[in-house]
């Protein structure tokens, strides 16, 4: 049974395209992840499944039902909005058992749920309080609360954390997806945080400029990114990428881009090419000679578990415009703690079977050894 | 040491002249009422009036004014304070009502033309309402409808629906989409989200429509000198006039006319009492807002 | 950003169409008891209606703009007194108000003892509906047994004839008026002062800046926006404020206190109606404050809230 299914969705306003075409499937009981900048079209598109929004040409299925042309009331689904938009005039056991109250359900059996609900999420005690006593955690409960007790075909989550204070955010994070795990129901979670989308999602549906670009589980997104864009957005500290091309080097191919000289497994292809290396696969040695290429640690963030070092590869470039001279290649490479110190003259090495290639024009090359398939 | 000292005396002196402030405009705040209320509770002569009463001896208080304005009118008291509550009660909430629904459409929808409606009420909202006088008065002539209820009743709520429309619509502002669409969600209709949870989180400032709109007709002689004739209509407004300037005598009954002041001023003041909060908070809201 | 979310007109007609139902009554309030009303004056002022002659009650004439040429011909001192009066009366009141308001605001706006009663008692006036406290200032500014005079003569100070002076008629106008308004204008401003940052003057004490330069560079232009909002308002309710001038002056000594508003009321319903004249007086009352509140508008940009 499908959760939800998106055909063809677009949306268009007056002056932009907010959402281009998009169709996904959202399996019944999956926890989904549309992941993206403000302004991608994320939250139009959970506004569109919610049908506060209603699209330009394309349909919505919830729970294989047509819904096109259903009031937000008749789609069965609830929302927990980013600012949790709480009845700041009732007290919380009415915020919760308010969408009950408007079907109609017997008092008694409003209370059982509320009361069910509450002691679910750790919030019984708030019962009788307004949304204004309430912690920013607490009102993010009450906000889930009102959405868990009408048990509906699915959740529209429209980045319900983002108001949360960082230390409650990761609990947060782990409390909802053991409700999820709890519930086993269809949940869409929109956001613009990748840890968020990592540790949540089932399913990431990464989105840029109204299109959804890859729709994938959070490993395959990783490691198998279908273009530029999602391998840069999608992975902490991002990816480094080197511009140049691939030569064929006797027998095989390597790519070169400056100093850098990568072999290509496999049967490659001649031409220009971005190499995208995550700055885990870069490996920093403290002898100039063991790796192949000398760099120079230009800066060191130290992330507590990790170090991330900023490498100067090769000279400087000509000089600009301002006769100063253009900076050099710098890439990004996570280490060990303290093992560099800002000046330190290094030697790194690329895991050449890692590295992801690209076309000009941001598409990945799924394989260098198929060159008909290139571009 | 000694720049301390004078520091020191400084802040003295700038507390001291800032309660001496304070307290001049409390005195002018306050001294018409005061001068009101002993002036309703003492006797003199008609139209003789010493800075005497203002300081009251227990002894000299006397209920006299009291009993003639409330038991010696013709009209009688109650019948004018039942055609005022008749005619304010009706026109804020017709006033009110309409109000509530513009403001709606104006806040929480985007249809096309609603710059177009924002602007147009505007522009009638500068037009001034004294002057809106002649122009009713001389339709209602034709139309039969000088002397009645209904003829002071229309313009008094057609007054109410403007300014109250524009407070309600800037109110509904402050209120985020979110909330409409969290109850459309949680299963209401735009009509059902509208009556069970914007209205109730309008309150405040249907309280306050709700005061102005009464406040001004209960108020009113303008219209009212203009509309009514006969005395079985008579308002609050037209009777305290009438005492304050009674025709063949060149002065005043201050007792009087200071204790019909009062008691018509009573339900207004405890009315503001009661929703002073929602009342200025309300008021000072549109003037920060703007 | 607001801007790329706007919908397509036909999405609007499609989705948003209910509201010209919840506008449908207001609509024809609108239109049958405001606008038409207006109109109405409108075309009364271009006819001779109590103006033409014995039965012009009864019949009259379009007459085109002959009321307004000869308002400015030949009772040209008529009208000219009346729109210097109007504006005096409206743009020295919203003076008042400012300046007594903003000292108060500032005055308050300080750890005094006593903060809470001050602000209570300064209120009180509000709590009076207007037209009868007007009516008892008026009685207070009498010449023979007024209070205020009477307290006068306590210290020896003979009687005034406060309002048969124009300057001491004007003077009991504006007490009166500030004392109808500032409770108002202080809440107002001591609300707006109180939102400013604490640190913006603590930053600019760091910097050196004493008491006054921190009310010119700091609360003025803080709130300069809420000053400018207020003072319109002000202005825009005081130029038609009616009441005041109606029952304390009733324009005199003379006419020399007389407003668009009161001599319009005066011209209709006093002794000889004149409807065309009082008519007029209307067109050019709403006329002088549209462009009025039009420049304003304009050179502050006072709308973005109200046209969100």
């Amino acid at each position: 049974m499908t959760g939800i299914r998106l055909e063809h969705l677009t949306k268009r306003f007056k002056n932009q395209v907010a959402v281009e075409d998009v169709s996904a499937d959202i399996r019944n009981g999956e926890f989904v992840v549309i992941l993206g900048a403000s302004g991608s079209g994320k939250t139009t598109i959970l506004r569109m499944i919610a049908g506060l929004e209603v699209q330009t040409s394309g349909h919505v299925y919830i729970g294989d039902m047509l819904v096109d042309d259903y009031e937000p009331r008749d789609r069965n689904i609830a929302m927990v909005f980013q600012t949790y938009a709480l009845y700041p005039h009732l007290s919380v056991r009415k915020n919760i058992g308010f969408g009950l109250k408007v079907r109609h359900v017997e008092r008694s059996e409003i209370d059982r749920r509320v009361t069910a609900v509450a002691e679910l999420l750790g919030i019984s005690e708030t019962l009788d309080r307004r949304p204004s006593e309430l912690s920013g955690g607490q009102r993010q409960r009450v906000a889930l609360g009102r959405a868990i007790v009408r048990d509906p075909e699915a959740f529209l989550l429209d980045e319900p954390l983002s108001n949360l204070d960082a230390k409650i955010r990761s609990s947060a994070r782990i409390e909802l997806k053991r409700l999820h795990s709890q519930l086993g129901q269809t949940f869409v979670f929109v956001t613009h945080d990748q840890t968020e989308a990592m540790t949540l999602g089932d399913r990431l549906a990464v989105m840029n400029h109204g299109r959804l670009l890859q729709y994938d589980t959070p490993e395959r997104v990783l490691s198998h990114p279908t273009n530029r864009f999602v391998a840069s957005f999608v992975g902490s500290p991002e990816m480094d990428f080197l511009e140049g091309s691939v030569e064929p080097t006797g027998g095989s191919y390597t790519f070169i881009s400056g100093p850098i000289q990568i072999p290509v497994r496999g049967v490659g292809r001649p031409g220009p090419v971005t190499i995208g290396l995550r700055p885990w696969d870069i490996t920093v040695h403290q002898a100039a000679g063991a790796g192949s290429v000398p760099a120079r640690v230009a800066g060191v963030e130290r992330l507590g578990s990790s170090d991330q070092v900023f490498l100067e590869v090769g000279p400087p470039g000509a000089p600009g415009p301002g006769g100063l001279p253009a900076p050099p290649l710098t890439l990004r490479a996570l280490v060990r703690s303290y093992d560099f110190e800002v000046g330190n003259m290094v030697s790194i090495g690329f895991d050449a079977d890692r590295a992801l290639y690209f076309t000009a024009d941001g598409n990945r090359i799924e394989s260098m050894s198929a060159p008909t398939r290139v571009g | 040491m000694k720049k301390q000292h004078s520091r020191r005396a400084i802040r003295i002196l700038k507390r001291a002249a800032s309660h001496a402030v304070l307290i001049v405009a409390c005195l002018f705040a306050l001294f018409p009422i005061y001068f009101m209320i002993v002036a309703s509770f003492s006797t003199f002569p008609l139209g003789a009036i010493s800075a005497s009463i203002l300081v009251p001896r227990p002894s000299q208080v006397t209920l006299t004014s009291y009993h003639a304005i409330l038991l010696d009118q013709n009209p009688s008291f109650v019948a004018m304070l039942t055609n005022s509550l008749i005619f304010a009660g009706s026109a804020a909430l017709i006033g009110l009502g309409l109000a509530a629904f513009t403001g709606f459409a104006l806040s929480k929808f985007n249809f096309p033309g609603r710059r177009t409606f924002v602007y147009f009420i505007l522009l009638i909202s500068l037009f001034p309402s004294f002057v809106m006088i002649l122009p009713f008065y001389l339709m209602f002539a034709k139309l039969g409808l000088i002397d009645t209820y209904i003829g002071l009743i229309i313009p008094y709520s057609a007054g109410a629906v403007v300014f109250s429309g524009i407070l309600v619509k800037n109110y509904m502002d402050s209120i985020p989409d979110d909330i409409e669409e969290a109850a459309l969600v949680d299963g209401l209709g735009r009509t059902e989200a509208f009556f069970r949870v914007l209205i109730p989180l309008c309150l405040p400032v249907l309280g306050l429509a709700a005061f102005l709109a009464f406040v001004g007709p209960y108020t009113d002689y303008a219209f009212a000198h203009v509309f009514i004739d006969t005395s079985n209509l008579w308002t609050l407004a037209l009777g305290l006039y009438s005492i304050n300037s009674p025709e063949g005598q060149g002065v005043q009954n201050y007792g009087l006319v200071c204790a019909f002041a009062l008691v018509m001023s009573l339900p207004i003041v405890a009315f503001y009492m009661a929703f002073q909060r929602w009342i200025i908070g309300g008021l000072t809201m549109g003037a920060v807002r703007g | 950003m607001a801007d790329l979310r706007d919908q397509t007109l036909s999405y609007r007609l499609r989705h948003e169409w209910p509201a010209y139902l919840y506008l449908l009554p207001t609509t024809i309030v609108l239109l049958f008891l405001n606008a038409y009303p207006i109109a109405y004056t409108v075309y009364i002022s271009l006819t001779d209606f109590g103006t033409g002659g014995r039965f012009s009650l009864l019949t009259y004439h379009y007459v085109g703009i002959t009321n307004y040429i000869s308002a400015f011909t030949t009772n040209a001192s008529i009208s000219w007194g009346l729109i210097f009066n109007s504006l005096f009366w409206a743009a020295g009141s919203v003076a008042l108000f400012l300046l007594v308001g903003l000292g108060l605001a500032t005055v308050l706006n300080q750890d005094l003892r006593g903060k809470t009663i001050y602000r209570t008692l300064i209120l009180l006036p509000w709590a009076m509906p207007a037209f009868i406290t007007i009516l008892i200032w008026a009685n207070m500014w009498q010449v023979d047994y007024g209070i205020i005079n009477e307290m006068l003569a306590t210290v020896g100070v003979a009687p005034v004839a406060w309002l048969e002076h124009t300057d001491t008629a004007w003077a009991a106008l504006f007490v009166t008026n500030v004392w109808l308004s500032f409770p108002f204008y202080t809440v107002v401003f001591l609300a707006q002062m109180q939102s400013i940052p604490k640190d913006l003057y603590e930053a600019a004490s760091i910097d050196g800046a004493g008491m006054f330069s921190k009310f010119g560079r700091i609360t003025v232009p803080y709130l300069m926006p809420t000053i400018v909002f207020v003072g319109l308002m002000g202005f825009l309710f005081t130029f038609n404020n009616f009441y005041p001038i109606y029952l304390i002056t009733s324009g005199g000594p003379g006419v020399t206190t007389q407003i668009f508003i009161t001599q319009s009321y005066d011209d209709a319903f006093g002794a000889s109606p004149a409807f065309s004249t009082a008519a007029m007086y209307a067109v050019l009352d709403f006329l002088i404050i549209l462009v009025i509140t039009v420049v304003v508008i304009w050179r502050t940009n006072l709308t973005r809230n109200w046209l969100k």
